[in-house]
């Protein structure tokens, strides 16, 4: 799996690299980051971090392009992938009597949050993102096909994808946390000492699906979706698989310089180790107030999740200052039941064609 | 030479007769102005609710001698939405697209009526894009599934899109013979022929289904 989604993005990249003029364009920033030390639990993070991520698009025409989503990080935690690529996907858009369909095949991040909204997936309201799409960032990325219909002001979308056999892993075996960590396609992520979670992982041959729709209006969007990754639950050596079925709901509202935003999901993971299942049900939801200014933002986030009765909070205030052309200067301050972290972040971006 | 009386008298000759002439240029004009008709269109649909973000546009009979009513013309990007979501404009309009999100987008058209793509930018691209063939361009942006918009491309100075009341004017409207049309995204409504007369005051109502 590793091997064909590396030759996917390299015959991308090569064919972008072959395009001409302005049907080649790359985007992305670079950050350091600086946090105080929190070792476990939700706001676990590294003291002193780094990040490059890089995407390169490339068009034929407006209605078919691809896309390759490259990320570099410092790590100090014993993974075992630091560079590689988050997503690379090829998309399609039609305009079938007046309506609008979208395709896209390859790796791709679950498009429906409503935080991580800017390219590369980037949160525009905090450094980091909600227990919710931290999870979502970090195990799952479906690999398939996926197709969006825009009819009017309501849309609907389906995805059969492969790999994500051992999304589900993380939430009841290392806790959920408060972090912008997404994991690269091949990469291995540690669960416990002996087990990793991939999004590449294929071990049983079973498709997975997902089934979204929504309404959008002026200011209000509305959303649902579920997702099932129809894991076995079996142990294959390194990379238990973890089967999951997930429901989210979401809604935005946005009015002039504010913007109101909430997810919630839940539903059951299980596995089967030595021939018994066991269960875990899991729930994460956050509710985001944000403020946008000429050259600042700020914002306000509710976190709270949980595994089975076990239920954590968190409350996140974030702070941008943008007066300077592609620098974003960052603070975040984040508390739960029983510690506290502050990060603070200088992010540049660049663009070209 | 130019203190001689006969200068002063030809001088001043000439001026009385350079400001009547200019007078009666400005009374022309302004009876002109006076003489123009308007048409007041209102749009509903077959429940009789205004229908707002309908384009009204009047194409007259032979040739028109009017200048553009306005060459430039603005899409902003807001809160990922187009604004305005229907944008009605003359054929050779230039169009800007800034970003007054502080995330970028990627605003692209693959309508027949005009065909591009905006790279991923903030800020306001150096360059406007020209509409110069009649038609609709359905806009979207490549990051943002949820926002559209149109641009509806008309061949005529005489056009606006509804407000919130369904309703339109359109003024300066010379004498002659019009086809009124009305564009909608989701409905339609057949062309209404109209005779104007230099100084009428009509209204036309429009159902759209």
């Amino acid at each position: 799996m590793r091997r064909r989604i590396s030759f996917l993005a390299i015959a991308l990249l090569a064919f972008a690299c072959g395009a001409k003029g302005d049907a080649l364009q790359w985007s992305g920033f670079a950050l350091l980051r600086g946090s105080s030390s929190v070792d476990s639990g939700p706001l676990q993070h590294e003291q002193l971090g780094a990040q490059v991520q890089l995407g390169l698009d490339w068009w034929a025409s407006p209605s078919f392009g691809a896309h390759v989503h490259l990320l570099g990080r410092s790590d100090d935690d014993g993974r075992r992938a630091t560079a590689g690529v988050a997503e690379a996907y090829a998309e399609l858009n039609l305009r079938p009597a007046g309506d609008r369909l979208r395709v896209r095949g390859g790796a791709f991040f679950l498009p429906t949050s409503r935080e991580n909204v800017d390219a590369l997936w980037e949160n525009p309201y905090a450094i980091t993102s909600s227990a919710l799409n931290s999870w979502l960032g970090e195990e799952l990325r479906p690999i398939g096909v996926d197709a969006t219909y825009f009819r009017r002001r309501a849309f609907a979308g389906a995805t059969v994808f492969r790999g994500n056999d051992t999304l589900g892993a993380l939430p009841p075996a290392r806790g959920w946390t408060l972090d912008d960590h997404w994991t690269l396609l091949g990469e291995w992520v540690p669960v416990d000492a002996e087990d990793f979670t991939s999004v590449s992982a294929e071990s049983d041959g079973r498709l997975g699906w997902m089934a979204r729709g929504g309404w959008n209006g002026d200011h209000l969007l509305i959303q649902v979706t579920h997702f099932d990754n129809r894991s076995d639950g079996l142990d294959y050596g390194e990379l238990f698989n973890w089967g999951t079925r997930f429901n989210l709901v979401s809604a935005e509202y946005t009015r002039e310089d504010w913007t109101f935003a909430a997810e919630n999901g839940w539903g059951p993971t299980y596995l089967i180790p030595d021939g018994e299942r066991f269960t875990n049900d899991l729930q994460a939801g956050y509710a985001l107030v944000s403020r946008r200014w000429p050259r600042s933002r700020a914002t306000v986030r509710v976190d709270s999740f949980s595994i089975d009765d076990t239920r954590e909070n968190a409350v996140t205030f974030a702070y941008f200052w943008t007066g300077i052309p592609r620098l974003r200067l960052g603070g975040e301050v984040s508390a739960t039941d029983d510690s506290r972290r502050v990060l603070l972040e200088v992010r540049y971006h660049f663009s070209g064609k | 030479m130019t203190n001689s009386p006969d200068f002063r008298a030809y001088y001043l000759h000439t001026g009385s007769r350079v400001r009547r002439s200019f007078l009666t240029v400005l009374l022309v004009f302004l009876s002109l102005q006076a003489a123009a008709a308007t048409l007041t269109v209102d749009v509903r649909n077959a429940r009789g609710v205004a229908m707002p973000n309908a384009v009204v546009y009047a194409i007259r009979d032979g040739r028109e001698s009017m200048a553009p009513a306005r060459r430039r013309a603005v899409m902003d990007q807001k809160n990922r939405m187009f604004v305005p979501h229907v944008l009605p404009v003359q054929t050779g309009t230039a169009v800007e697209f800034p970003n007054s999100d502080d995330i970028r987008h990627q605003v692209y058209s693959f309508s027949g009526a005009k065909t591009f793509q905006l790279p991923l930018y903030t800020g306001t691209p150096a360059n406007p894009i020209v509409f110069d063939k009649p038609g609709v361009a359905t806009l979207g942006c490549s990051i943002h599934d949820r926002m559209s918009a149109y641009i509806v491309v008309v061949d005529t100075p005489h056009f606006a899109a509804t407000g919130k009341e369904g309703r339109v004017i359109l003024s300066n409207l010379s004498a002659g013979r019009y086809v009124v049309h009305v564009w909608h995204s989701e409905l339609n409504a057949d062309p209404a022929p109209l005779t104007l007369g230099s100084s009428d005051q009509r209204e036309l109502a429009f159902v759209v289904r």
